[in-house]
């Protein structure tokens, strides 16, 4: 397949920039408009110029602390050695593309969502479903489970996310009690619940990222700054404070202060859609997968990106990465159906993971860093160590 | 018919202002050399590599993913 036509044929709903913006007319029909119009125009291209010579001092500034690449740093330290990583467990029970998964705090709890509708919340161990809940909507892009272990938020095409919490009692209608907290104005393409089961930070396809209450469903913050969907989200790990990265189809990754509604910092060295983001264990850095079919390491304090972990042999997109607990290892899941196991600090890939039966859609690691998990869109979720 | 030209064109306005402003801000960051930087992320590496079950593998019976264990329900 051509790389450019697979993307775009089994990507539904995604990379749709926001409509441009109406240009005004050419031939004013009085004088005084076309003054204004004249004046207009100087101000915007000198707008224009003023942020394009911005845009280079910016280049300027971080090439000048550019003295070493990473992978040179990293030559001293250790290889790792051979890895043996095994499917440990696969779980059917999805009738159609699995999406989207999240692990529970307790290690052991799974939640996944797939393209009929379906979440479902496993126990890994076992392979045991413990719940199931049918949306309203096909393609539930987003679930994320609470802290707390005792709900789980999900949405997608019905561009909302709602909360179910979980009961005890397996025959209890989960959908009954399911509470609407996020509305976009286009598809979720991401959630997650934040140091609490009472606030949910969401992405959008509509361009935007905001953060609710859960109890109320209120708006406490939204985050514009991206041109076109916003895909993927991660939140800094709680002691680096309130922030978060998000990355969207304008290829930008865009870091985010929580209480402001600030963009901090941004990245744009992608070629193409950014389909997911994830921090560094130490929250000093991020990685992300793209469309561009590699993975790239940002250094928030040296305000860069620091390595790219790819192969002329890989061609295709990136959905999904995480980190192992240590950072030491990236992991990404291919639309090639593969897992590549990266060396983050040396940039070279370490493993590869073959199972999956199709596009491998998400990828997390579990909260003790035991185990990952992968979801596919072969309908099946495993967990790999 | 006036105000609509002013109006598409102030929105233009604003939003390479916002442009503008945001850019200013982003160029008024600290940085610290990658040098500096990639050795951080090295240390951190380090420090955490032996608590790290899927580099340094645990023995069987205390990864649960990896013992064989065979579970049945009573139904």
């Amino acid at each position: 397949f051509p790389k450019q036509t697979f993307s775009l044929c089994c990507k539904p709903f995604r990379c749709r920039s926001l409509p441009a913006r109406r240009k005004y007319m050419r031939s004013p029909l009085v004088p005084e408009m076309a003054t204004q119009e004249v004046q207009l125009n100087e101000t915007l291209s000198h707008l224009k110029t003023e942020s394009d010579t911005l845009k280079t001092k910016l280049e300027e500034e971080r090439a000048k602390l550019h003295d070493v690449e990473l992978h040179q740093v990293a030559e001293k330290v250790d290889g790792l050695g051979q890895f043996v990583m095994k499917t440990r467990r696969t779980l059917k029970g999805h009738g159609n593309k699995v999406l989207c998964m999240d692990w529970c705090k307790d290690k052991r709890r799974i939640v996944s969502s797939s393209q009929d509708g379906k979440v479902i919340v496993w126990d890994a161990f076992t392979t045991n479903k413990e719940h199931a809940v049918t949306m309203p909507c096909t393609w539930v892009m987003a679930c994320a489970y609470a802290p707390s272990g005792c709900a789980v938020a999900c949405g997608g095409l019905d561009n909302k996310c709602s909360v179910y919490p979980l009961s005890l009692d397996k025959n209890e209608n989960l959908a009954a009690k399911k509470k609407s907290v996020a509305m976009h104005t286009n598809y979720l393409s991401a959630c997650s619940f934040t140091n609490s089961d009472m606030q949910i930070l969401t992405s959008s396809g509509d361009g935007t990222c905001a953060l609710w209450d859960v109890e109320s469903g209120q708006l406490l913050q939204s985050f514009h700054g991206h041109a076109a969907d916003v895909l993927c989200l991660d939140l800094a790990p709680s002691e680096t404070g309130n922030t978060f990265v998000s990355g969207g189809c304008d290829k930008k990754a865009n870091v985010w202060d929580m209480r402001s509604g600030q963009c901090i910092q941004s990245f744009e060295t992608h070629e193409s859609d950014i389909n997911s983001v994830r921090y560094y264990p130490s929250g000093d850095a991020f990685a992300s997968g793209s469309d561009d079919a590699t993975c790239r390491l940002y250094d928030l304090r040296a305000d860069r990106e620091v390595a790219i972990y790819s192969k002329e042999s890989i061609i295709f997109g990136v959905s999904s990465v995480d980190f192992s607990l240590s950072g030491r290892l990236l992991f990404g899941g291919y639309n090639d159906y593969t897992i590549n196991v990266w060396d983050v600090l040396k940039g070279t890939r370490v493993s590869i993971l073959f199972g999956h039966e199709n596009r491998v859609s998400t990828l997390r690691v579990s909260p003790d860093g035991t185990a990952f998990c992968s979801g596919s869109w072969d309908h099946t979720l495993r967990t790999w160590a | 018919m006036k105000d609509g030209i002013a109006n598409n064109s102030t929105a233009s306005i604003s939003q390479a202002r916002k442009a503008v402003e945001q850019l200013k801000m982003e160029a008024c960051m600290d940085r610290i050399k990658v040098s500096k930087a990639a050795a951080d992320l090295m240390a951190y590496c380090d420090a955490h590599i032996r608590e790290d079950p899927l580099i340094m593998p645990v023995p069987a019976s205390e990864n649960p993913f990896r013992e064989k264990k065979f579970f049945c329900t009573i139904l």
